[in-house]
């Protein structure tokens, strides 16, 4: 079952289109990771999931019910981090959890309990002073347990890494990681590292429309472009090696530098032939044959080019 | 010496709310390092001289968020 | 109604210990102590000042004396104090992002208005009183306890007024970005407000007579059935401007 479904989405704040026909949808108790550059639309788009922003046009369900603008009722199934979450710095984090309890309708017990669990959870339970002295990476935390309060069958993070530390990204990643299969994820982001550590399912949006979608695996097999990697010792047997003709057929997509030369293509055997025999023909021998396995990275930077 | 007895009971109430300012605004601004503006030897010196109004402007103007 | 206590309660937190509420409470009672004490010695003030031999009859002060600088110092100090400090108390809330946390939690938005405004009304009520009783107090210590016409309804008038400014500032606080803004709002209105004043025909309905007007029901010069059309008109602005500011605030893109 999808936990959140988007279709045909968009949004535009005066004659500039964020939002462009955006579809796609959110499968359960999966870690989804909500990819982009910066301005690319991200945070409007979770926005608009919360019920914050009105979309232009287009449709959202949150658990099978549609997302209204303003008093959002979905939003009971929702647990939000903002990117740099706001508290008010007089109150302890257990007082802050106590307000979002009352706020969402919580019992009392239920509240003790909750926060005891969450405060232990984003290791904040030793820390009973006024959040007003918190770092970023601490605010950010208590922002999970804040999210994570009513038990939420969808948690958004809107780039929960970003402004922080090595250090603090790694704890919040083991976070996210430790609540998966209690609660779907989707958390958007431009570091590419986080995503290939802890998401099954990407997205990328790229100029306010889809520009991939689907399981992590599932997209880099899709976009397969694998390369062929051949490094020579010295430029004239590069150059020489260049004229064979078992290679006439390759030289259509190769990317050349100075020593070595990287083959694209989708048949990597029939290209590893090729150059083999090319070695033979031309008599020269590589100092490295590789393999290139596609990257995120790369995958990336092919659709937003 | 007759005019004091008789302002007595608005003098004390009046020190008292004068001296209960100053301290509270002069031990906020020695524990709290952040000012919307100026700096901590500014205010110590707007709190301790200037009295009644120099706490009351810097609680609703200085006084910096925690 | 759960979540309207518990954001009334962290209202209440909020203005305990951003000082807030000290300031007020202390700003009421020092006006609560000058009140009578400038009634009572400016007489000996001037005195002073007069240069020697000249002499000019002042008259003895009188309790009223003292009222009449109740009347005149809250509004033009208290309520100037009690528009500043409250200024900010939507603004702040938009300009640091603290509410998106709580309305994504399912709290109501008419819901963030109302605690706002019930607290800051109890502020104010609580330090209108405390003002009052202290006047009061040194009033009757003064000059013993000279019964005044109208006193309980001439207050009322001004705590009315007071309520109107809140009101506006709530407004003024969904309409701007920054506190300026609501303290521009209904500063402008006040003016406005006094301007229409200028024309006689509307003075009975114009709410600002309620915080200017207040000497001449003490002496009794105006009967109270000329300030019910202003009460009337005082209490449906503060209906209309917290019922457009909740309006407002539903359909603002956080």
């Amino acid at each position: 079952m999808d936990i959140l479904n988007i279709e045909h989405l968009s949004k535009s704040f005066g004659t500039n289109n964020v939002i462009d026909d955006l579809s796609f949808s959110v499968p359960e108790n999966s870690i989804f990771g909500f990819i982009g550059q910066n301005g690319a639309g991200k945070t409007t788009t979770m926005k608009m999931v919360l019920g914050l922003l009105k979309a232009t046009s287009g449709k959202i369900n949150v658990c099978g019910e549609q997302v209204t603008y303003g008093q959002n009722k979905t939003n009971k199934y929702i647990g939000y981090l903002p990117d740099v979450p706001e508290f008010y710095g007089y109150m302890k984090p257990f007082e802050y959890l106590k307000l979002c309890g009352e706020i969402t309708g919580l019992s009392e017990n239920k509240i003790k309990s909750r926060s005891e669990e969450l405060l232990v959870l984003v290791g904040l339970n030793k820390f009973n002073k006024r959040i007003g002295g918190f770092s970023r990476g601490m605010k950010q935390r208590l922002g999970i347990a804040q999210a994570l309060l009513n038990e939420p069958r969808l948690l958004i993070c809107d780039e929960p890494t970003s402004a922080l530390d090595p250090v603090g990204r790694k704890e919040i990643l083991d976070i996210l990681h430790k609540v998966k299969g209690k609660t779907t994820v989707l958390f958007s982001t431009h570091i590419l590292s986080d995503v290939e550590r802890i998401c099954d399912n990407i997205a990328v949006l790229h100029g306010g429309k889809l520009a991939l979608c689907g399981t992590l695996s599932e997209v880099k097999s899709q976009h397969k472009q694998d390369g062929l990697l051949v490094e020579f010792a010295s430029q004239v047997d590069k150059q020489q090696f260049m004229t064979s003709h078992s290679l006439a057929s390759l030289m259509t997509n190769v990317e050349v530098t100075n020593t070595s030369i990287i083959f694209h293509t989708h048949d990597i055997e029939k290209t590893e032939m090729a150059v083999i025999s090319a070695f033979t023909e031309t008599k020269i021998l590589p100092i490295r044959l590789e393999v290139l396995e596609p990257t995120l990275e790369s995958l990336f930077m092919e659709v937003v080019k | 010496m007759q005019d004091i007895i008789e302002y007595l009971p608005f003098l004390m109430p009046l020190l008292i709310i004068q001296l209960i300012l100053l301290i509270t605004a002069l031990i906020h601004v020695l524990r709290h390092p952040n000012y919307r503006f100026g700096n901590r030897v500014i205010w110590i010196f707007v709190v301790v001289l200037i009295q009644i109004v120099g706490p009351i402007i810097y609680f609703v103007f200085g006084r910096g968020e925690e | 109604m759960r979540s309207y206590i518990a954001f009334t309660k962290k209202e209440f937190h909020e203005i305990w210990s951003t000082y807030k509420f000290f300031i007020l409470i202390t700003v009421f009672l020092l006006l609560g102590m000058m009140n009578p004490i400038t009634a009572k010695i400016t007489p000996q003030l001037l005195d002073s000042f007069m240069p020697e031999g000249m002499v000019i009859a002042i008259a003895e002060p009188t309790a009223l004396d003292s009222w009449m600088q109740f009347f005149s110092n809250v509004p033009q100090i208290g309520l100037i104090v009690l528009v500043i400090v409250f200024s900010g108390v939507m603004t702040s809330e938009f300009s640091r992002g603290t509410l998106i946390n709580l309305l994504t939690k399912g709290l109501s938005r008419s819901t963030v208005i109302l605690s706002k405004f019930t607290m800051s009304s109890a502020v104010w009520t609580l330090c209108y009183i405390l003002c009052f009783a202290v006047t009061y107090f040194y009033t009757a210590y003064f000059w013993s306890s000279e019964s005044i016409n109208n006193i309980g309804f001439s207050v009322f008038c001004l705590w009315l007024f007071g309520i109107l400014l809140l009101a506006i500032i709530m407004l003024g606080g969904v309409l701007f970005k920054n506190s300026y803004g609501g303290l521009l709002l209904t500063s402008g209105l006040v003016v406005v407000l006094m301007l229409v004043n200028i024309v006689p025909n509307l003075q009975n309905y114009n709410p600002i007579s309620l915080a200017s007007n207040n000497m001449a029901l003490l002496t009794g010069d105006v009967p109270i059935s000329d300030f019910t059309g202003a009460i009337v008109i005082c209490g449906v602005g503060i209906i209309a401007f917290i019922t457009s500011a909740i309006i407002l605030f539903k359909k603002k893109q956080m």
